[in-house]
């Protein structure tokens, strides 16, 4: 390998970890971030071993010519999904392959990705919003309740990203959610608007559902990673609890 | 439900996949081509439940079109097909199933009678098992190229059309 002229196993490995630990923080399942730590390391002729869990990552960089080992631990960040992340850490992992980048250049990639913006917080609010009402239509609802639908996605992801910015509990946060978007849609249903009004009711709160955990899960799984399918499943399940909390005590409120 | 819902469906289907997609900050090239990937897999899931295979079934069908179509679309947009393939998808998580179970539970520790109780269970259960089945099928659904062609990266995979041409002027 010609690149690795700076041969500084203590250097790649804590190149390897932000990659790994930026990956599981944006939502990554774990052979997609077994496999991009790999690719990185045989760039520049090291062979690793790689221990990944929820909340922590393990690295051992060796080299087979001299007897050397490198091993390290980080700690991953809270979750939050971020694609823009993960599409642009692939993306440079083939570019580290087949442009021979040095350890300085993939620092300043780091920096350009954890750098990039997203997306404005009204954009954000009105297409999730419009996902919410396009739910509601889907499971039958009209226009009256798609627009409740609206309006309570709407309101809930306010709530969700406002509590959050707080550094409320992760759980809590959905429990709030959920219980805002619930007495919205729920007074819909209390004033009597008809049968139909359930369909907002039970659409309100889809914007929550923690698809990205429970899908993780399950690849994870069927993968061969039983211990994190199980751990992305326990915590799929919990959010799916607070979601119910927030339902059943508007519901208990408006007595529905 | 008539046959005419799918006139409109396709539409609904693509805005719910956005929402998600924007949600979890997907890079702006990508939007388009994920409401596509939404529209088309939701739709083979209706018509499969149409046609009387159930939600499981159907979500399997939806999601592995979406996978399928992900690894084209990675090909010619430049990102890893999971971005593409997990928006579309997260609409058919079944959340309605997950968070009734969950209602499900609660309530039964509440005080209900033997014939409530019995009722109660039968839900939970049926919903419980139904979200977890149709999660395997989407997850099997979604990696389901990845399984069949037995490759570590979609860059490996040699897509059969030049879209690339087709689509860069």
């Amino acid at each position: 390998m010609e690149n690795s002229t700076i041969k500084s196993s203590s250097e790649l490995s804590k190149i390897l970890l932000e990659v790994g630990a930026l990956l599981m923080a944006s939502g990554a399942n774990t052979s997609r971030i077994r496999i991009t730590i790999s690719r990185i390391a045989n760039a520049y002729g090291f062979h690793t071993e790689l221990l990944v869990t929820h909340r922590a990552l393990m690295v051992t960089v060796s080299d087979e010519d001299n007897d050397y080992f490198q091993s390290s631990l980080k700690r991953t960040s809270p979750h939050g999904a971020n694609f823009r992340m993960v599409s642009g850490i692939s993306r440079m992992s083939w570019r580290v392959v087949d442009e021979n980048w040095n350890f300085g250049q993939i620092w300043a990639e780091i920096e350009r990705l954890k750098s990039l913006p997203h997306y404005p917080r009204l954009v954000v609010l009105f297409t999730v919003a419009l996902a919410g009402a396009s739910f509601c239509r889907l499971f039958g609802g009209g226009f009256v309740e798609m627009l409740v639908a609206f309006v309570a996605t709407f309101v809930g992801l306010f709530v969700r990203q406002e509590t959050v910015k707080r550094n409320f509990n992760g759980y809590l946060c959905i429990f709030f959610a959920s219980f805002v978007s619930c007495l919205i849609s729920g007074a819909f249903v209390k004033l009597g608007q008809g049968s139909e009004a359930e369909f907002a009711f039970a659409t309100s709160v889809l914007y929550l559902i923690p698809g990205i955990p429970l899908i993780n899960s399950l690849s994870d799984l069927l993968d061969g990673n039983i211990m994190n399918g199980i751990v992305r499943g326990t915590n799929g399940l919990i959010i799916a609890f607070a979601i119910a909390l927030g339902m059943l005590s508007s519901i208990l409120i408006y007595n529905i | 439900m008539g046959w005419e819902i799918f006139s409109e469906s396709w539409i609904w289907l693509g805005l719910a996949s956005i929402g998600f997609a924007i949600l979890f900050n997907v890079p702006i090239r990508t939007v388009w081509v994920i409401f596509l990937l939404g529209a088309l897999g939701g739709t083979l899931k209706l018509l499969t439940m149409k046609l009387g295979g159930g939600i499981i079934l159907g979500s399997f069908f939806g999601a592995m079109l979406v996978g399928f179509l992900s690894i084209y679309a990675a090909h010619f947009r430049h990102a890893p097909p999971f971005v593409f393939a997990i928006p579309p998808v997260i609409p058919m998580v079944p959340g309605a199933f997950a968070y009734r179970m969950m209602l499900g539970v609660i309530r039964l520790t509440g005080d209900v009678d033997h014939a409530t109780f019995t009722q109660l269970l039968d839900d939970t259960i049926t919903n419980g098992l139904k979200a977890f089945f149709v999660l395997m099928a989407l997850s099997l659904g979604v990696s389901a190229p990845m399984l069949l062609t037995r490759r570590e990266s979609a860059k490996q995979i040699k897509v059969p059309l030049k879209i690339d041409e087709l689509i860069k002027k």
